[in-house]
């Protein structure tokens, strides 16, 4: 019994990191239409910057979460701003090829700055956790999911109760009606972007402290937001929280599930995704239409 | 240069086929003569022999495939200043074309293939990893091109009966088992072993010979389970294994997994007396990524700088570690992948002088026939083309420095044994 206790904790905090990856993926998918290829490497940005401030001035990771978002932030303004947008209207096709140019850009230039070198942020609370009885919540886990729910809070805060929340949610909603009222659609765009990035640039901070990172170490999170996205339901924060918590569930359980080997984890996940594609191909919470 | 040889040359157009018959011709008639070819007489210089190599200069394997190319290029060097590989006592320059097959297995077959037709590559230097190679071979084996991999340990690619694929390195089924040798001889001796293993070929392997092998040295596996390769995350596996209190916990898989591993066996209090790992701590990435929690980690490598092997040619092991750290202003030593990849050119220059021919069918003959010692340990190959005389040896983590623990007559360290708790270090 404590055995599954401790799966199923295992697995809620695999689900925190989907989260806290899949939050701004979505909200670019929903809003700008843009299935963002480059997600991943913007991920790995993050972690890169947190592993510079820990390992070059001893920065404790989750006090540079904080740098990650705002430099991301300046990074998805200006890579919106000044690239995506002029794509922005043109077919689903030409967005997937730009976000995967992009994609290899940034892995090359994380490349030369950092070579291919393995990378770890490493405390030296590391190891330390809450012991429950056999059961074990190691603090960096709980950590992340604790930033991951925060991160998802500051969303629903931006999206449900700020005049810029409002301008992206009708974006979202029909954007020729938003150009009508009055918004900047470029402006409003860059923005949205770059929350995103933001929320990837935390993602990755956290991320880097408990797996090796690399340039190319992003890319399996572009695919796992995907099947966030996909799980949870297109466009609300709910449905992300709800998508993360279910997939790294899936993942982890998947490993212990008997009769079957556990190098189908991802097989497993993936036959629940299609599933729910076929159940409720709006996902779990459904999407907001 | 003779006169013969030189009307020879400025014929330009000569196809390289026939271009080894033609030097061989030459030096035959000259010794018929009678007026060279004697010792004390320098070699003359022939047209540059070309070896074609892709390897994973971008995407998930470029820090191994980076590796590789270190390993291929320290020979490069040092070959061509000596004037270059001696073929009839003639001294051929020596060029390696690389191309970059961005980590994708599926890829590597193709730009092998456009360095043969393309490229005139006449002899292949193997990719990095199994997957790779596996491809690869295909292609040497088809257009009749030798190749020599120092990065393919996997068995499945020489159990096919190919005739051209050689490779350096110890197979995949003696990986871990030296570190079931060693725990052997340690007190108290260590019962049960838990292994984690990535569902790639190579992996798989190791894992499985483990599982062999484990029960004639009187441990028994406990827990044996696969995880898709490079998972992010396989702390859900450990808190498995962690229940069945295993003496051993082994990891059969790469880089990344034996970092994530390490770290979750930390946060989870998973305390075994021996944590190897078969691929990631002989590198100075495990080191540097996981600071003194590195310490204890056993793995089984291929090579070590501080092994004693005596070379009947090229550097020996301590000059090889200081050329190394010359040329790529390195302060750590070289790890293993850059040994067996420049193992890899070594076999091949001795088989081509072994030949005395670039003819691709001789060359082959003569790396079958091939019997060396180097830097790297004896390279030899059995009939299906892979080095099963080199023993693997153990390598441990000791104050974040790489010890040579196992077997003793290379070994310049002892292992720390048992492997103190989590929450006492």
């Amino acid at each position: 019994m404590s055995q599954f206790t401790q799966q199923v904790i295992l697995g809620l905090l695999l689900g925190g990191i989907y989260v806290a990856v899949a939050l701004g993926f979505s909200l670019v998918w929903g809003v700008l239409n843009i299935v963002n290829l480059a997600h991943g490497a913007l991920i790995m940005v993050g972690s890169y910057i947190t592993w510079t401030l820990f390992a070059r001035l001893h920065v404790d990771p989750f006090l540079s979460l904080p740098l990650d978002a705002i430099a991301l932030f300046v990074i998805g303004y200006a890579l919106q701003r000044g690239i995506i947008n002029r794509v922005i209207r043109a077919p689903l096709l030409f967005t997937f090829l730009l976000t995967f140019g992009l994609n290899l850009v940034i892995v090359s230039l994380l490349l030369l700055l950092f070579t291919a070198d393995f990378r770890s942020v490493t405390t030296t609370y590391s190891g330390a956790g809450l012991h429950l009885g056999s059961v074990v919540i190691p603090y960096i886990r709980l950590g992340g999911l604790l930033v991951a729910l925060v991160l998802a809070g500051i969303l629903w805060l931006i999206l449900n109760r700020t005049r810029i929340g409002a301008g992206i949610l009708a974006v979202g909603a029909d954007r020729d009606a938003a150009q009508l009222v009055g918004i900047d659609l470029r402006h409003l765009y860059a923005l949205t972007f770059a929350i995103g990035a933001a929320f990837a640039g935390v993602a990755g901070g956290i991320i880097s402290t408990f797996q090796s990172i690399t340039p190319t170490a992003g890319d399996p999170y572009t695919l796992q937001s995907f099947a966030v996205v996909i799980l949870g339901g297109l466009g609300r924060v709910s449905a992300t929280i709800v998508g993360g918590l279910a997939f790294g569930l899936i993942e982890v359980l998947g490993q212990s599930a008997p009769g079957l080997g556990s190098g189908y984890a991802n097989a497993i996940a993936f036959v629940v995704l299609v599933l729910v594609l076929i159940v409720r191909p709006r996902g779990l919470l459904g999407r907001l239409a | 240069m003779p006169p013969v040889v030189e009307r020879l040359y400025s014929k330009e157009v000569v196809r390289r086929e026939r271009f080894a018959l033609i030097v061989g011709a030459a030096a035959l008639l000259l010794t018929a003569c009678g007026t060279s070819n004697n010792a004390g007489t320098s070699p003359s210089t022939g047209a540059p022999i070309v070896f074609g190599a892709a390897v994973s200069l971008t995407g998930a394997q470029s820090k191994e495939g980076g590796l590789t190319k270190q390993g291929y290029d320290m020979w490069l060097d040092w070959i061509n200043q000596r004037g270059g590989i001696v073929v009839n006592n003639v001294k051929h320059p020596v060029q390696i074309k690389y191309e970059d097959d961005q980590s994708e297995a599926n890829l590597s077959a193709t730009l092998v293939q456009k360095l043969i037709t393309d490229e005139k590559a006449q002899f292949i230097l193997g990719p990095y990893g199994s997957a790779a190679t596996a491809t690869d071979a295909i292609v040497a084996e088809k257009d009749g091109i030798p190749m020599v991999e120092g990065n393919g340990a996997a068995q499945a690619i020489f159990n096919k009966g190919y005739k051209y694929t050689f490779g350096v390195l110890s197979p995949a089924n003696k990986y871990l088992t030296g570190v079931l040798d060693m725990a052997a001889t340690l007190s108290p001796k260590p019962a049960t072993l838990a292994m984690l293993t990535a569902n790639d070929n190579f992996s798989v392997e190791v894992a499985k010979a483990v599982e062999e092998y484990a029960p004639t040295k009187g441990i028994q596996v406990v827990f044996s389970k696969q995880y898709p390769a490079a998972a992010p995350d396989v702390s859900g596996l450990l808190s498995q294994a962690k229940a069945m209190n295993p003496d051993i916990v082994m990891n059969s898989g790469h880089l990344a997994e034996a970092i994530a591993i390490n770290k979750a066996a930390k946060q989870l209090g998973v305390n075994a007396k021996i944590f190897a790992y078969s691929v990631g701590p002989s590198t100075p990435d495990f080191i540097s990524a996981l600071g003194p929690d590195a310490n204890y980690v056993y793995d089984g490598s291929q090579w070590t700088p501080q092994v004693k092997y005596q070379p009947s040619f090229y550097l020996s092991v301590s000059d090889y570690v200081k050329a190394y750290q010359q040329k790529f202003g390195a302060s750590a030593p070289p790890d293993y992948h850059v040994a067996e990849s420049t193992a890899a050119c070594l076999a091949f220059e001795k088989a081509i002088e072994n030949a005395g021919s670039l003819d691709p069918g001789k060359v082959r003959d003569a790396l079958a026939g091939l019997n060396v010692m180097t830097f790297f340990g004896q390279i030899k190959f059995d009939n299906r083309g892979i080095n099963i005389y080199k023993p693997m040896v153990v390598e441990q983590i000791q104050n974040g420095v790489h010890y040579t623990v196992y077997p003793a007559a290379v070994a310049n360290g002892k292992p720390l044994y048992p492997t103190p708790a989590w929450s006492t270090r």
